[in-house]
């Protein structure tokens, strides 16, 4: 390898930083234009090693000097397609990047390089040797590639002719990426970056489902886990479906055992009452039942007001978190109102009914076009009655459940206590300002069993005997 | 390997002017040296005569906002790792690097994951790493910097600003950076209190490195906020300065 070109190769100079007293020439960066893209295309098309510059060499550039560059690589062969580019288009980084001398940051029309002197002076004074060392890099490395054709280019006129359909087809690809769901892969991946505020959490983040924290999502956890498979970012294997609507699979329940130490076995990704995921003390935004409309609302930690159920995030984001399985509450990350997924297995965006404007200004667009105007705000509704009123007058599918109830369980209208089975929910009944709002008592895990909802109750027990049914 | 060295102190003891002192004698020979200001009141740029704008605050803020606009596939290592480099102020013989602004309220924690591994790599292109820090060592219990070689504690003659020194003594113990060793510079000494400090630092249990006295050459500097990195060799400073450097092995 050292023999044929006039540089060393190797990862060891991965990281290498050329700093501008030993730097002979600077190419791309924020200070200047640049992009690196590679394009499949068909066998006849590429000539193998080929390598054009368009632009000025090395040997032409004055030390100390700035220019664009633009690094376009075709690839060929059987089992190459376009969805392979944008991995192999990151392999340039990493491939550059072993060569000495040679710096390497970024991606995309982001790309930053910087040429070292002393590289220059062992004679590396054309581009030709750097592109036929990362083609026989690319050959070596990834054996799906069969030919391999680059064009550098160093003169701006050229590169801004170019880069729009670059971006055209980074924008392409995003949206393909964006496409990719939970059924789409075979591994979702983990995160134990909380474990030290919340021992339990069970972190799991899938392409419908971005980490609570609203940091990792799906290909960042691929990319950690790749570098490093025993990081704090590390592959769950997806295993069988359980129930792919409310998001439970075989090996996300295992790996919910092992990160709980036992507190957990079971895990729906995408269920807001039975076995929700983990919340860790991170999240972004915490979801609430408000069981006098049978609704969800969400806020987020930026909001400093009160929810209608009179409670503020900080106090839901203390009950919630440290890592618990709370039936009632749930924390997620912002995107996750993002996903065609969001909370499906208990009527998705049809069971949302209040959250801050900050909040709702923010994912408006996302949200389904016929739901938009039906979700109050801090504006619309500050208490139960209000939100209550405001779901009326704009008739939010919400009412639907209400009929259910009302028709389901009228005479437990007047009980001053009352207790409604874990199927149904308590009717919308007036509840007086002062009140403290009930946290709904949930049975362990939402398995089965009773839901009891305590309003406006004053009880005295002298004895409660509770006995397992045979 | 770089050598990593942290001068703290408590505030008003010129922790910062003892830093530039440090860095423009290495900067004399042919070390490459990281500066980093750690002090949230960022006073270590001016110091040195150096203009920075950005700071990693403000790049974990970027990552933090931008996070959902990002394309979704994007190695976000790789942007923070570039965002970095142009924070980075190349001077000749340094570069220079501020910490800036604390977080802000949401989760910082897969961030400062991406920059702890960022700065191990960014790390080894250095002969010395020289870090002016906050007395409450934020940076070091959030592990951006692990395994600090010399921690320097700089003292002005008050009973109080030893008292720190003995305090940031006992924090490092709590600590999980690995500090191999700790040493006191005595800052502002004058004849009427020279053995005084000396006695306090031996009372305390503190090894006491250099003692420098006051400079009319830095006091006038600091009274017109120029540079101290210009101080003429003969400045009484600059001198101990070089017999500290000698005793930290720079």
């Amino acid at each position: 390898m050292a023999d044929e070109f006039p540089f060393e190769i190797s990862p060891m100079f991965e990281g290498e930083r050329i700093r501008k007293d030993n730097m002979y020439v600077e190419l791309a960066g924020p200070k200047s234009k640049g992009f690196e893209l590679v394009r499949a295309a068909d066998m006849d098309d590429v000539v193998d090693d080929k390598f054009t510059l368009i632009g000025p060499d090395l040997a032409d550039m004055e030390e100390g000097s700035r220019y664009p560059i633009a690094m376009i690589y075709k690839i060929a062969g059987e089992l190459v397609e376009a969805d392979l580019e944008s991995i192999v288009e990151r392999r340039n980084h990493e491939f550059q990047n072993y060569i000495q001398g040679f710096m390497h940051l970024n991606q995309r029309d982001d790309v930053w390089l910087r040429v070292g002197k002393d590289a220059v002076k062992k004679g590396m004074t054309s581009f030709e040797p750097v592109a036929k060392a990362i083609m026989m890099l690319f050959k070596n490395e990834l054996p799906f590639i069969e030919k391999v054709e680059a064009v550098y280019i160093t003169d701006m006129a050229e590169i801004e002719k170019e880069i729009e359909n670059a971006k055209a087809v980074y924008k392409a690809r995003d949206e393909r990426t964006r496409d990719l769901h939970d059924e789409d892969v075979d591994t979702f991946y983990g995160c134990t970056l909380c474990a030290s505020f919340a021992p339990t959490n069970v972190c799991v983040v899938t392409p419908d489902r971005i980490s609570l924290c609203g940091a990792i999502n799906w290909f960042d956890g691929r990319a950690a886990a790749k570098v490093d498979p025993d990081g704090p970012q590390f592959a769950i294997p997806k295993g069988e479906v359980i129930d792919a609507e409310s998001g439970e699979y075989t090996g996300v329940n295992e790996a919910a055992k092992r990160l709980s130490s036992g507190e957990y076995d079971r895990i729906k990704l995408h269920s807001f009452f039975e076995y929700p995921h983990t919340s860790c003390g991170c999240f972004e935004v915490v979801g609430f039942y408000i069981p006098e409309v049978d609704g969800i609302g969400w806020v987020d930690r930026d909001f400093a007001g009160t929810a209608p159920n009179g409670l503020q995030f900080s106090t839901m984001a203390g009950q919630t978190g440290g890592g618990k399985q709370v039936v009632g509450f749930l924390g997620v990350g912002v995107n996750y109102f993002r996903s065609p997924k969001f909370i499906q297995a208990d009527g998705g965006w049809d069971r949302v009914v209040w959250m801050p404007k900050m909040l709702k200004d923010k994912i408006v667009n996302d949200m389904p076009e016929g739901i938009r105007d039906m979700v109050a705000t801090d504006e619309d509704a500050a208490d139960v009655e209000s939100l209550r009123n405001f779901l009326k007058e704009k008739n939010h599918p919400i009412l639907a459940r209400w009929v259910e109830e009302e028709e389901e369980a009228p005479e437990e209208e007047e009980a001053p206590a009352k207790a409604v089975p874990q199927a149904g929910f308590s009717a919308p009944q007036m509840m007086p300002s002062n009140f403290m709002p009930s946290m709904p008592m949930m049975s362990g895990g939402g398995s089965g069993g009773v839901r009891i909802i305590l309003k406006n109750a004053k009880v005295s027990i002298e004895k409660v005997i509770i006995k397992k049914q045979d | 390997m770089a050598k990593i060295i942290a001068v703290t102190g408590k505030g008003g003891t010129g922790k910062t002017a003892i830093t530039s002192l440090l860095i423009r004698y290495l900067t004399k020979g042919d070390k490459v040296v990281l500066a980093v200001d750690a002090d949230p009141d960022t006073n270590l740029p001016e110091t040195l005569g150096c203009e920075t704008s950005k700071t990693i605050g403000d790049i974990k803020e970027y990552m933090h906002d931008e996070r959902d606009n990002l394309p979704p596939d994007i190695n976000k290592e790789s942007v923070l790792e570039s965002k970095l480099y142009e924070i980075l102020e190349e001077m000749p013989g340094y570069d220079l690097l501020v910490m800036g602004r604390p977080e802000g309220s949401g989760c910082y924690c897969y961030v400062n994951n991406l920059l702890r591994g960022i700065m191990n790599k960014l790390v080894n292109n250095y002969d010395v790493l020289i870090i002016d820090a906050e007395a409450g060592l934020e940076h070091f219990s959030r592990k951006i910097f692990r395994n600090v070689d010399d921690l320097v504690v700089v003292t002005d003659g008050s009973r109080r600003g030893l008292r720190t020194a003995e305090r940031i003594r006992e924090l490092v113990g709590e600590l999980e950076t690995d500090i191999s060793n700790i040493y006191v510079i005595a800052n502002k000494v004058t004849d009427a209190n020279h053995e005084k400090i000396a006695g306090t630092a031996k009372e305390l249990g503190l090894e006491l490195i250099g003692m420098i006295p006051v400079d009319e050459m830095i006091v006038e500097r600091d009274l017109a906020g120029e540079p101290l990195f210009d101080l003429p060799d003969d400045s009484a400073a600059v001198q101990e300065i070089e017999k500290i450097a000698q005793k930290l092995g720079l």
